[in-house]
């Protein structure tokens, strides 16, 4: 998807989508997300942790230093607040998926693939 | 040369204003991250230079890496938001909890210090105590006076190159610590009679200004001190690069 305008807040959803299940450190998120989305969705590998640290900074995401196999990661997980975010995330998508779905003269059932 | 990178992205992140913390973090995970992808690409067949190649271009190119933090308001630093705040009124703000601080204590200690004299020197309240007393708190006062200042120039020194401000600001915070540091005064007299102690606090920058030259000549000290660290520093720093550059 080239259109940044249209990506607007697609990192966040994906990342709080994929963190809701279990915590996970960057590399490990991203490829989890890479096999969620088939690989449709590509970010810049690097690219994954200011969102990160934003979300933290908000109070979406709380992290922790865990030592795994002598090397110390930081591991994301999501927070009460960042559930509630998610939530209202995930339905306004839907909205959207469904408008563009009626749009392209589908269904209004063009489920959010995540 | 992965270590050049993450230096020269950290230089930039952190004279845009980013959080230290953030960028401290973020280069650490940059490095964990493309060692996990050096990793794979080596699993999947790829020989050492081709997987280092591959797990740059995944993860991201410098400007990419650099603007992805950049578009990020919430992860700059107060100190990169407000410098006027912090260089500003930062450090009158400084002086003045400092000055109100050592009051608190010494008023907390003039009440209870009566009991710690008599042990010392085995008598009660009277002018042996009051002239120890008068001796311990003027000590106390000089370190606030003359060491508070000092302290906090080197407070905003280090905040300041910690987050890569504009020189002039840090300049013009550490100006007016040493400047009106080097005006104020807090003089304690104890009598002997309780209750009938003299605790002067006063800036000789406005009037009557008795004592004017003695405090040009501490604000001057101050700044000369202040100066000739930050002078040693830069040069330590400026031979070490040199001396990084001649070794690389």
């Amino acid at each position: 998807m080239p259109n940044p305008s249209f990506m607007n807040g697609v990192p966040e959803l994906l990342v709080l989508r994929t963190l809701e299940a279990k915590e996970m450190y960057g590399y490990e998120l991203v490829q989890a997300i890479r096999a969620r989305t088939n690989q449709a969705i590509t970010l810049g590998e690097g690219v994954v942790y200011p969102a990160l640290h934003a979300l933290e900074a908000e109070g979406m995401l709380k992290s922790r230093r865990k030592l795994v196999n002598g090397r110390t990661r930081v591991y994301y997980a999501l927070t009460k607040k960042g559930e509630k975010h998610l939530a209202g995330l995930v339905r306004h998508w839907q909205h959207i998926t469904d408008a563009i779905g009626l749009a392209i003269g589908g269904t209004a059932h063009a489920a959010i693939a995540l | 040369m992965l270590q050049s990178r993450f230096d020269r992205l950290s230089e930039r992140l952190l004279t845009a204003g980013i959080v230290p913390r953030h960028v401290r973090r973020y280069c650490r995970e940059l490095g964990d991250h493309f060692d996990d992808l050096v990793r794979e690409e080596k699993a999947g067949g790829a020989t050492p230079e081709l997987a280092e190649t591959r797990a740059l271009a995944r993860l991201g190119s410098d400007d990419a890496l650099a603007d992805a933090m950049l578009s990020r308001p919430e992860l700059r630093s107060f100190m990169a938001r407000y410098p006027w705040a912090v260089f500003g009124l930062g450090p009158i703000a400084l002086l003045a909890l400092s000055v109100m601080g050592g009051l608190y204590l010494e008023f907390w200690l003039l009440n209870h210090s009566g009991g710690i004299f008599r042990l010392w020197t085995g008598q009660g309240p009277g002018p042996v105590n009051a002239k120890l007393a008068t001796e311990v708190y003027t000590v106390y006062n000089t370190l606030i006076v003359y060491g508070g200042p000092l302290l906090f120039a080197w407070a905003l020194y280090w905040l300041g190159s910690r987050q890569r401000i504009p020189m002039a600001w840090t300049i013009t915070g550490v100006a007016i610590v040493c400047v009106l540091g080097g005006f104020q005064d807090i003089i304690f007299y104890d009598t002997g009679c309780r209750g009938c102690g003299h605790l002067i606090v006063h800036s000789d920058l406005v009037p009557p200004f008795q004592h004017f030259a003695q405090h040009l000549t501490r604000a001057a000290l101050n700044l000369a001190i202040a100066g000739g660290v930050w002078w040693f520093k830069v040069k330590r720093r400026t031979s070490h690069a040199l001396a990084l550059s001649r070794a690389a």
